[in-house]
């Protein structure tokens, strides 16, 4: 089993992963295969095989519907509609030699203007003859057709004299619409999209403003833990929530961290029975059985993953908290969820109409812009509806009073020194942290006589304040960015 | 049920989060390929001694989207007999509206030798013709006289089969396919 892991480690690949790259690259190869498709010929000449003699005689109709008939049988083939026109070769590398191939076209009663026949022979035909033998009855003719010829028999119709069915109309009315059009429409439903989501964006942001008092205070308005104040402000649990929560749990004596002149590693502390569920999971996610955890053991717990679902719990614990402390309106994952569901279902339906248009459609096939603008238009809605505001109002005022608590982290004014404003740095940093304001809040305390917190353990000798910060900080960023980015799909 | 919604969601999630840049960039490649530049491999001797049998050639798809297509210029074509599934490489030699005429060999356009360096010296275009091209109609032929099945045989073509200017050699040599100063 040691070695098991060992080999992983040395090799660098992780079973989940392997096997996932191996099915893209196998879905690449796939299409790389359905690529070489485009061949196109440099079309050279052949000649007939004159071996035998035979005559070929073949039926084709028309329907009042543009359907085709083939010697009495119903063709999945039809007419052009687009362009109004039959282009149907009869005769496409028979293998044999035919002394004479006659093929007879019915039209329908429909058809009443004048109809324009032509017949196109290549790869070893001899002559090749069309005339109307009544007015709903073409006859083509080709002699001498090789065992390599291609007979092709055009017929140019009247328009409006083929009375598609419904399905039919929509789809030749949609390849008849211009490029252009089909350009600006992709583009603009993107762009519409985006307008009318900012639009709501800001309207909902200004409903919801929140105060930034002008006054600072200089304690946490309540006790809460750092991440559900990075909840309340951000609206979601990213990487700077679970460093915080890291340093928290440090500075509470529940870990130890190790900074070591290569890598780092993670103790364990006193693990008290106090720690939240959402702790308990994230310590749970870094530590093994063992009582440190390295940085390697940490990058392969990490990698050996695509998803954590411990992860996932992490998030849903803190926004659950914070949803249940009033801050929000509803559960901001549950909200998240909601619009990123209308969002894949909108891309989903985009891709489903694309991949539809490429196999419906004849070339070109502009109506493919409409759909890459809409899945454009999808993507829009799941990442701006995501920060649509849905704080409470007393999420709102919370949040107002953690605004002054930064004013007091950023204040430029130094602490004066005294052994109880070294206690306060450590104390507050988890939520300077939270706050984007940690290299702020430790400038405030640039001049003090800087001793190392008994939770940081370094192999350095006289670490100063600048020092413990360019070590700490890297560390718990590097984790909280490693740990946040396994979260399961909708719990980001 | 709940649970199997949830799982379902759940599992379209974890798809969609794996898949959607993949996606993304398949529709890109598709959309260019399309409607800009492509690539394709050419099959036949029509082409020789400029296109060679297995070359890979950059095709600019959106090149006769609004221009039109110029003399001398190699063009892949759908072959109108079967434009749905079948695509030809030729050259194109005369525009719409011109008389186009094949005498002892050479090629004369309104009654002007068409100087054609890009075909061998050796090589005489067979047989005689002589074409009034109508409006929207290309005569299109191979470089390698001889041996090309192109308009002499299926004759001149709609500017809706040509799909687009055959201009690079990729592979295995990278050159630059010879249009015609004229």
């Amino acid at each position: 089993m040691k070695n098991k892991s060992k080999r992983f480690v040395s090799i660098g690949f992780y079973q989940r992963k392997l096997v996932f790259f191996s099915v893209i690259i196998a879905l690449a190869l796939i299409g790389f295969k359905y690529y070489q498709k485009p061949v196109f010929k440099a079309d050279q000449l052949s000649s007939p095989l004159l071996s035998q003699s035979s005559r070929q005689n073949i039926a084709v109709e028309i329907l009042p519907d543009g359907k085709l008939k083939i010697d009495g049988t119903e063709s999945n083939k039809t007419i052009d509609f687009v362009n109004n026109e039959l282009r149907l070769p009869v005769v496409d590398n028979p293998g044999k030699y035919m002394g004479k191939v006659v093929i007879t076209l019915t039209l329908p009663d429909t058809v009443t203007g004048e109809v324009k026949p032509e017949i196109l022979a290549v790869h070893g035909v001899g002559a090749t003859n069309s005339y109307f033998k009544n007015s709903k009855t073409i006859i083509y003719e080709a002699s001498d057709v090789s065992s390599t010829a291609i007979v092709t028999v055009i017929a140019s119709l009247p328009k409006g004299s083929i009375k598609p069915e419904t399905g039919t109309v929509i789809l030749t009315s949609l390849s008849s619409i211009k490029a252009t059009a089909w350009v600006i429409i992709g583009v603009s439903l993107p762009a519409l999209t985006l307008l009318i989501m900012l639009f709501v964006l800001v309207y909902q942001f200004r409903r919801q403003r929140v105060d930034i008092p002008q006054k600072e205070t200089s304690q946490p308005p309540m006790a809460i833990p750092p991440a559900v104040v990075g909840a309340l402000l951000n609206q979601k649990v990213g990487s700077r929530e679970i460093a915080a929560t890291l340093v928290d749990l440090a500075q509470r004596g529940d870990i130890i961290i190790l900074d070591r002149e290569r890598g780092f590693a993670f103790g364990k502390g006193k693990f008290d029975q106090r720690l939240l569920t959402f702790e308990k999971l994230l310590l749970s996610k870094i530590f093994s059985e063992h009582l440190s955890s390295d940085r390697k053991e940490i990058e392969k717990r990490v990698n050996n993953h695509f998803y954590s679902k411990k992860m996932s719990l992490v998030t849903s614990g803190i926004y659950a908290l914070a949803t249940r402390l009033g801050y929000f309106k509803a559960d901001p994952q549950k909200s998240l969820l909601k619009y990123r569901l209308i969002g894949i279902l909108a891309f989903l339906l985009a891709l489903a109409g694309f991949v539809a248009s490429l196999v419906y459609f004849k070339d070109p096939q502009y109506i493919i812009f409409f759909w890459v603008g809409m899945m454009g238009a999808s993507l829009v809605i799941s990442f701006i509806a995501s920060r649509l505001p849905i704080r409470t109002v007393i999420g709102q005022e919370v949040l107002s009073n953690w605004y002054a608590f930064k004013k007091y982290l950023t204040n430029p004014n130094e602490f004066p020194y005294s052994e109880y404003n070294q206690e306060i740095f450590q104390k507050y940093l988890p939520y300077a942290i939270v706050m984007n304001c940690e290299s702020a809040w430790a400038r405030r305390f640039a001049r003090h006589n800087f001793v190392v917190p008994s939770w940081f353990l370094s192999e350095k000798v006289g670490l100063g304040l600048e020092d413990f910060c360019l070590s700490l900080f890297p560390i718990v960023s590097y984790v909280g960015r490693s740990l946040s980015a396994i979260r399961e799909p909708g719990f980001e | 049920m709940g649970n199997f919604f949830n799982k379902i969601l759940y599992g379209g999630g974890v798809i969609f989060d794996m898949c959607k840049w993949i996606i993304l960039a398949v529709v890109l490649i598709i959309l260019i390929n399309k409607f800009w530049v492509s690539l394709f491999i050419t099959d036949g001797a029509s082409m020789e001694p400029n296109i060679h049998d297995k070359e890979l050639v950059l095709l600019n798809v959106s090149k006769y989207s609004k221009a039109e297509p110029k003399r001398g210029d190699v063009v892949v074509v759908r072959y109108p007999g079967d434009p749905d599934n079948r695509k030809y490489v030729k050259r194109v030699i005369g525009l719409p509206g011109e008389k186009l005429e094949i005498k002892n060999g050479l090629v004369y356009i309104n009654n002007k030798l068409l100087e054609e360096y890009y075909i061998a010296l050796d090589v005489s275009t067979e047989p005689d013709k002589n074409v009034q091209l109508e409006p929207n109609k290309y005569y299109l032929m191979g470089d390698n006289r001889p041996f090309s099945n192109d308009s002499r045989y299926f004759g001149s073509v709609e500017k809706r089969f040509i799909v687009g200017q055959a201009t690079t050699i990729i592979f295995p040599r990278f050159k630059s396919v010879p249009t015609l100063k004229y």
